[in-house]
C-alpha cells in the first residue's frame, strides 16, 4: 500500500516545513506591528504613542494578509503539484531548491519578468483591470475570517463583523465579473466562451452554496463568524457538522450532565430525538453541498470547465501571460484557501479541538502544559502566545490543509462535467435538495433545544 | 399611461471557431472550423495536411531496406503494425516464407504494440474528458515496462524496425519471454485498476454514455474500421475474417457489442481488446517454435521481384493496407497505404453535428486517431 512511503514522508516533510515557515514570519510581522512596536514607542514617548499605536494595530491584520497570501499561494502551488505527483504515478517538481522547495519561487519570479502581452484588438484597459478585480474580493473575503479562525485574538477583534459571513459570501461573488471581462477583453473567442460559462456556472451553484450556509447561520442564530465559531466549541459533537448545536445536550449528557442535561436539550422525550437525527444529517447534507458549490466557485474540477483545457485551451485566461497570469493564477489558489477557510469556521468547529474538554483534561500533561504556555515569559510578558490561540490556530490549519488536499485528490480522481449537466446538476440535484435540507431544519430546530 | 414598447432588432451569429491546428486537445495538428451556434456545433470540417510527409513519395525514393526504416514513424503508436504490412505485402511479391517463429514473434510484439497503443490511448483519452492530472499517467507506467521489453529486441522504444522482409529482426533470448510472462501475469490486475477508476465513474458515464453514437450504415459508408466498426456491431477483424499470419492457430473471439456504439462502448472494445491481447501473446508464448527468424538475406541493395501486391492487418486504430508496386528494382514504383485513422476521421463530421462543444473532444477522442496516420 506504502510502495511510495518515501514520497509521501517527502511530501509531509515539505508541508510541515512550509507551515512553519509561513506562519511563523506572518505571526512575528503580526506581533512586531501590532503588539511589539506598540510596546516599545510606549516604553520611549509615553502617552504620545497612543495614536500611532493605534493606527499600527488596525494596520496589523491587512499586513498579515498581505504577507500570508503570497507565500501561501506558493506553497499551496506547490503541495499540489507534489500531491498530483503522489497520485498520479510521477515525481512532481523535486530540482530546484532543497526537495523542489523553491519551485514555485523560481517560477512566480519568471512569470513577473515575462513580457506582458495586450492581444490585438483587446480592451487595453479591461484586460488589465480584469485579474485585479478578480484578487481583490480573494483578499477582502479572507479578513473577516482572520478574528475567527484566531478565536477572537485581541488584534483582529477590529476586523469582526456582525455580519460576516454574509460578507465574506458578498465578496465571493464578485470575481465572476472579472471573468467574465477577462473573457470578454481578451478578443479571443475561446476566452468569449469560458468567461461565459464562469458567469453561467457561478450563478447557478451560489444558490445552494449560500443555502446550505444560510442552513447553518440559522442553527447559529447569528451571521457573526467569531460567534459560529465559539459556539461550536466543546468536541466534535457541538460542531456544525453534526447537527449545528443539536448534540450539544447529547455532549453535555456525556461530558458529566447526564439525564437531565439531555432532558434540558430535548425537552420532548421522542420526537426531539428523531428532530435532533434530521438535524444531524441535514447538516451533513449541508456540509456536501456546500463543498460542491464551493469547487464549482473556485472553479476547480470536476467543476473547471471555463478553463477546460482540452475544449477552450486555459478559457478565461488564454489571453494573459506575465504578472497578469500570476494574479490569476495567485488568486485560484487564494480563493482555495478562503473556501476551506470558511468551511472550516462554519462546519469544523474553526478552532476547536475535536476531543471535547472533559476528555482531553483527563490526559495527563495536557492541562499543565496549557498552563505553563500560560504562564510564560512569552505569554504573560511579550504577548507573543497564548494558549487560547495558539491551539485555535494549530487546529484550524490542520482542518484547512486537510480540505485543501481533499480537493487535490478530488482532482486527482475525477473527470470534467459538460456544461449542461453541470447546470441540470446544480439546478435539478443541487437546489431541490438545499431547499429541501433548508426546510427541514427550519421545524426541526424547534424541537430541540440548541447549543444546549 | 400608454407603455412604448420599442422593438429592438435582435439577431444572433453564427461563431467560427478554428480549433487546431495548436489546440491541447487536437492530439496533434489536426484543424477543425467549427461552426457553433452558442456551444451547439452546427457544421465541422477537418483540414488536413499539417503533418504531411510525403511518405509515399519517400518509399519511392528510398530503398527497401531504408523505407523499412521510415514506415514505423507513419503511425508512430502502432509502429509494428506498419512495418508488418509492409513487409507483408513485399513478401506477396517476393515470395519469401517467413519462418514460423518470426511470424510468432510477428504476432507477439504486433499484441504488445496494440496493448502500448491502446494505453496511451487511455490516457489521452482521459485528458480529453478532463481528467487532467489524475488518472492519465497510470496507463503510462505500464506502457512504459512495455517499451522496455520491445527495447531489449528492437534496440528502438517507440520506431521498432522490428519487422522486415522475411522475417524479424532479432531472436529474443529465454529470458526475455519470462519477463514477458512476468509482465502478461501482472498486467490483467493493472486493466482492473483502471476500471476500477474509470468505467463505472459517475462523471465518466455521464460524458460518454449515449453520446457520439455511430451507426452500424454511417460506419460502413465511411469505411470505418477497428474498434470503432466492432464496438458498432460489426464483427470485422482482419485477424478473423481474412486470417493471416499465424492468426487461424490462435483462440480469440471477435469483440463486438450487439448494439449501434457510443463512445462508452468504443472505450469498452478497447478494455476488452488489451485484455484479449494479453491471452493472445500468451497462447503464442506457449506454441511458439525454435527456428530461424529470418527468410530473406537483409542487405541495403535488396531487390523485391516485379509485380503488384497488397496486405493489410489489423492495426490498433483498424485496417491498414500497404499496396506497392515493384519493378524489380532497389526502390518500389509505386507505394499506396491504407490508413485507419483517416478512413476513422471521415465520420468525424457526421458525429459532431449538433453536440455541444464539450463533447467534441469526448467524440474525437474516442475514435483514436493519430494525426501522422492521417497525413503520412
Amino acid at each position: 500500500m506504502f510502495a511510495n512511503g518515501d514520497e509521501i514522508f517527502k511530501i509531509s516533510r515539505l508541508t510541515i516545513a512550509w507551515l512553519t515557515i509561513i506562519f511563523t514570519i506572518v505571526w512575528m510581522v503580526c506581533w512586531g506591528v501590532g503588539i511589539g512596536l506598540p510596546m516599545l514607542l510606549t516604553q520611549q514617548l509615553g502617552d504620545q504613542a497612543n495614536l500611532a499605536n493605534e493606527i499600527l494595530r488596525a494596520v496589523t491584520p491587512v499586513i498579515a494578509i498581505l504577507v500570508f497570501i503570497p507565500i501561501n499561494a506558493m506553497f499551496m502551488v506547490l503541495i499540489e503539484r507534489r500531491a498530483l505527483a503522489l497520485w498520479t504515478v510521477r515525481k512532481g517538481p523535486n530540482r530546484v531548491g532543497p526537495d523542489g522547495n523553491l519551485q514555485t519561487a523560481a517560477d512566480a519570479v519568471k512569470l513577473l519578468l515575462k513580457e506582458d502581452i495586450t492581444p490585438t484588438g483587446a480592451d487595453a484597459a479591461m484586460h488589465t483591470f480584469a485579474p485585479i478585480l478578480f484578487f481583490a474580493p480573494s483578499i477582502i473575503g479572507a479578513v473577516p475570517l482572520l478574528a475567527a479562525v484566531t478565536n477572537d485574538h485581541p488584534l483582529f477583534h477590529i476586523l469582526n463583523l456582525p455580519t460576516g459571513i454574509f460578507y465574506v459570501l458578498a465578496a465571493g461573488a464578485l470575481p465572476v465579473v472579472a471573468l467574465v471581462m477577462a473573457g470578454w477583453a481578451s478578443n479571443n473567442k475561446y476566452s468569449l466562451v469560458g468567461g461565459l460559462r464562469s458567469a453561467a456556472q457561478a450563478i447557478s451553484y451560489e444558490i445552494p452554496l449560500v443555502l446550505s450556509l444560510v442552513t447553518v447561520c440559522l442553527m447559529a442564530g447569528t451571521l457573526d463568524l467569531v460567534k459560529i465559531a465559539q459556539q461550536q466549541a466543546g468536541g466534535i459533537l457541538n460542531w456544525n457538522l453534526l447537527g449545528g448545536g443539536a448534540l450539544v445536550g447529547l455532549n453535555q449528557a456525556i461530558g458529566g450532565g447526564g439525564a437531565k442535561a439531555l432532558e434540558a436539550a430535548y425537552p420532548m422525550g421522542a420526537v426531539s430525538y428523531v428532530c435532533a437525527g434530521l438535524l444531524v444529517c441535514s447538516l451533513i447534507i449541508s456540509f456536501w453541498l456546500y463543498l460542491t458549490g464551493a469547487c464549482a466557485e473556485i472553479n476547480r474540477i470536476p467543476f473547471d470547465l471555463p478553463e477546460a483545457e482540452s475544449e477552450l485551451v486555459s478559457g478565461y485566461n488564454t489571453e494573459y501571460s506575465g504578472m497578469k497570469f500570476a494574479i490569476f493564477f495567485l488568486a485560484e489558489f487564494t480563493n482555495l484557501f478562503v473556501v476551506a477557510s470558511v468551511t472550516t469556521v462554519m462546519f469544523l468547529g474553526g478552532g476547536d479541538n475535536p476531543i471535547p474538554p472533559y476528555i482531553l483534561d483527563k490526559i495527563p500533561g495536557i492541562p499543565q502544559m496549557v498552563a505553563a504556555i500560560r504562564e510564560s515569559f512569552l505569554c504573560q510578558n511579550l504577548h507573543l502566545i497564548n494558549p487560547e490561540t495558539l491551539f485555535a490556530t494549530l487546529w484550524v490549519i490542520a482542518k484547512v490543509y486537510g480540505l485543501v488536499i481533499f480537493a487535490i485528490l478530488i482532482r486527482a480522481t475525477l473527470p470534467r462535467f459538460r456544461i449542461d449537466q453541470l447546470m441540470a446538476f446544480g439546478w435539478k440535484r443541487l437546489i431541490p435538495l438545499s431547499l429541501i435540507v433548508f426546510i427541514i431544519v427550519v421545524f426541526a430546530r424547534e424541537f430541540v433545544n440548541i447549543h444546549g | 399611461m400608454a407603455t412604448e414598447i420599442q422593438e429592438i432588432d435582435l439577431k444572433t451569429d453564427e461563431m467560427i471557431i478554428n480549433m487546431g491546428p495548436q489546440h491541447p486537445a487536437t492530439h496533434g495538428v489536426l484543424r477543425l472550423l467549427l461552426t457553433l451556434d452558442g456551444e451547439t456545433v452546427k457544421h465541422v470540417e477537418p483540414v488536413l495536411g499539417h503533418l504531411h510527409r510525403a511518405q509515399e513519395w519517400q518509399g519511392q525514393n528510398r530503398t527497401w531496406f531504408q523505407y523499412q526504416a521510415l514506415i514505423d514513424r507513419v503511425d508512430y503508436l502502432s509502429g509494428m503494425f506498419t512495418s508488418w504490412a509492409m513487409a507483408r505485402a513485399c513478401e506477396q511479391l517476393d515470395g519469401v516464407t517467413v519462418p514460423e517463429r518470426a511470424e510468432y514473434m510477428r504476432v507477439i510484439v504486433s499484441e504488445m504494440n496494440r496493448i502500448t497503443s491502446h494505453l496511451l490511448w487511455l490516457g489521452t483519452y482521459l485528458i480529453d474528458l478532463g481528467a487532467m492530472f489524475g488518472f492519465p499517467f497510470y496507463p503510462f507506467r505500464e506502457r512504459e515496462k512495455l517499451f522496455d521489453l520491445l527495447e531489449e529486441i528492437a534496440g528502438q522504444r517507440m520506431m521498432f524496425n522490428y519487422i522486415r522482409i522475411g522475417g524479424v529482426l532479432r531472436d529474443p533470448k529465454p529470458a526475455w519471454f519470462d519477463k514477458l510472462k512476468a509482465f502478461l501475469d501482472e498486467f490483467p490486475d493493472r486493466i482492473d485498476e483502471y476500471e476500477t477508476i474509470v468505467t463505472q465513474n459517475p462523471i465518466f458515464l455521464k460524458r460518454t454514455k449515449g453520446v457520439g453514437i455511430l451507426k452500424q450504415s454511417v460506419a460502413t459508408d465511411y469505411g470505418v474500421t477497428g474498434p470503432c466498426l466492432r464496438s458498432s456491431g460489426i464483427a470485422m477483424d482482419l485477424r478473423r475474417t481474412r486470417p493471416y499470419s499465424v492468426y487461424p492457430d490462435l483462440k480469440f473471439d471477435v469483440i463486438t457489442f450487439d448494439k449501434e456504439g457510443d463512445t462508452w462502448d468504443r472505450y469498452m472494445a478497447r478494455i476488452l481488446e488489451m485484455r484479449q491481447c494479453v491471452d493472445i501473446i500468451r497462447q503464442c508464448v506457449e506454441k511458439i517454435p525454435t527456428g530461424d527468424i529470418m527468410g530473406k538475406k537483409q542487405m541495403a541493395g535488396m531487390r523485391i521481384k516485379a509485380g503488384e501486391g497488397f496486405a493489410a492487418v489489423e492495426s490498433p486504430r483498424g485496417v491498414l493496407g500497404c499496396y506497392v508496386t515493384s519493378s524489380g528494382g532497389e526502390k518500389a514504383v509505386r507505394f499506396r497505404w491504407r490508413n485507419p485513422s483517416f478512413c476513422n476521421l471521415t465520420i468525424l463530421p457526421e458525429l459532431l453535428k449538433g453536440c455541444p462543444l464539450s463533447d467534441i473532444m469526448a467524440i474525437f477522442g474516442s475514435i483514436d486517431i493519430i494525426l501522422p496516420d492521417v497525413d503520412r
